[in-house]
């Protein structure tokens, strides 16, 4: 058991090669799903700078993504926060699922997407945004009290336009632990590789590995008060970095557009990805790869 | 409890996901209008570099660093393979081959593509297997 423990361990640490081109958003997705049996690693962190009489915080998360399918990506999210001036803790987890229901590229491409989160009213990861802004005075240790269970799906619609992604999200989700009704969210993203072209040179700063773009996103209200009142909306550049095959950077501004979003939101991550995973993790006990 | 139940889940999945061996699909077939597609960096051969570079960085771990094939992946030595046309291994890069495990590869610009394309020609052709 101990030589399994070690091989694992070996087999998440070997540097192994991260898929080209990943889109650099945070929060909108694209129709680009993980490669079967492939997984990738990330920690990323969103940091809030407040205006009056809000704090500063710092909400980390770690994502897991496998490629269950070439049709079918699975990711588990753990998450935290900590406030200035309180206190830091875990703020629960996520499991979500991506299908992918056409074989093959279209003009627009959708995606399904399904989640649940186990998550306590601390969460301030900002992953996606919804419904209508709130803004809480309550310490980090009350809010972490109050569990959430909720369920979110996602119409993902992607296009690849020449060489820009061009991505729109519809986000409907609901608490189950509270009267909220459904709320609703959008997201937009547009993004594109700064060259064309893949040098021959093994190269770090080559403009192949930069992508970029912007985002836009923001909540839509509820079943409780459709439409655009009191909601948050950020407008977001974004770039991604690929510093070696198996490693990239991201970073990402986001400007509030309403006097009840967070004036900035820095979001940053790093991401690696371990290929062949499934296969070896299957060897390793004895399956077939 | 209901964290083990997740572990077990995602377990399972990652133990069951593996594609069998690979063989020819012989449903896998470009429509005709994209295999007649030309490449439209043809007259630029010095560009095979960049698409060795991608070729490492997306095919390898699959198709093997010579393109002999690993897995269940096909060997892109073969003369079946080499025998199509570039517009129908740039359809097959682009659209990918989800049944069989093998993804769209979009997301890659076009070009880089066709430049990866440009260096599944320099692959040495075998008909050993």
């Amino acid at each position: 058991m101990t030589a399994r423990i070690i091989a694992f361990a070996v087999l998440l640490s070997s540097a192994v090669h991260l898929h080209a081109q990943e889109a650099p958003y945070f929060v909108t997705y694209d129709h680009h799903m993980e490669e079967p049996g492939n997984l990738e690693i990330a920690t990323w962190s969103t940091v809030g700078i407040p205006r009056d009489g809000q704090k500063l915080f710092f909400a980390p998360f770690s994502e897991f993504e496998y490629g269950v399918t070439a049709r079918w990506t699975a990711e588990l999210y753990l998450e935290g926060q900590a406030t200035s001036g309180d206190s830091a803790v875990f703020t629960g987890w996520r499991l979500e699922n991506r299908f992918k229901p056409l074989k093959r590229e279209h003009w627009i491409n959708p995606i399904l997407y399904f989640e649940y989160e186990g998550i306590n009213e601390a969460t301030k990861i900002l992953k996606e945004v919804v419904g209508n802004a709130e803004v809480s005075s309550e310490r980090n240790a009350d809010l972490a009290r109050v569990h959430a269970h909720e369920l979110e799906a996602k119409l993902i619609l992607s296009s690849n336009i020449h060489d820009w992604n061009v991505s729109e999200n519809f986000i409907v989700e609901k608490n189950l632990s509270a009267e909220e009704g459904f709320e609703f969210g959008y997201a937009l993203g547009e993004s594109r590789p700064l060259s064309k072209l893949a040098s021959g040179a093994e190269c770090r700063f080559c403009r192949e590995n930069f992508n970029v773009g912007a985002e836009l996103y923001g909540g839509l209200g509820s079943t409780n008060g459709f439409g655009l009142h009191s909601t948050a909306h950020y407008l977001a550049p974004v770039i991604a970095w690929q510093v070696s095959d198996n490693s990239s950077i991201h970073f990402s501004p986001s400007f509030g557009l309403t006097n009840v979003s967070y004036p900035v939101l820095l979001r940053f991550g790093y991401a690696y990805e371990i290929r062949g995973f499934g296969s070896k993790v299957a060897r390793m006990f004895g399956g077939r790869q | 409890m209901r964290w083990a139940f997740m572990i077990m889940l995602f377990a399972e999945a990652l133990l069951t996901a593996q594609n069998v061996n690979y063989q020819q699909d012989s449903k896998w077939r470009a429509p005709d209008e994209a295999a007649a597609k030309p490449n439209p960096l043809a007259e630029k051969p010095e560009l095979a570099a960049g698409g060795k570079k991608l070729f490492k960085r997306n095919c390898m771990e699959c198709h093997g660093d010579s393109g002999q094939g690993l897995k269940k992946a096909a060997d892109l030595q073969l003369t079946v393979v080499q025998e199509q046309s570039d517009g129908t291994l740039f359809w097959k890069i682009t659209n990918g081959n989800p049944d069989r495990g093998m993804p769209s590869f979009s997301n890659i610009p076009e070009l880089q593509r066709w430049q990866i394309v440009m260096h599944l020609r320099t692959l040495k052709r075998s008909d050993a297997k």
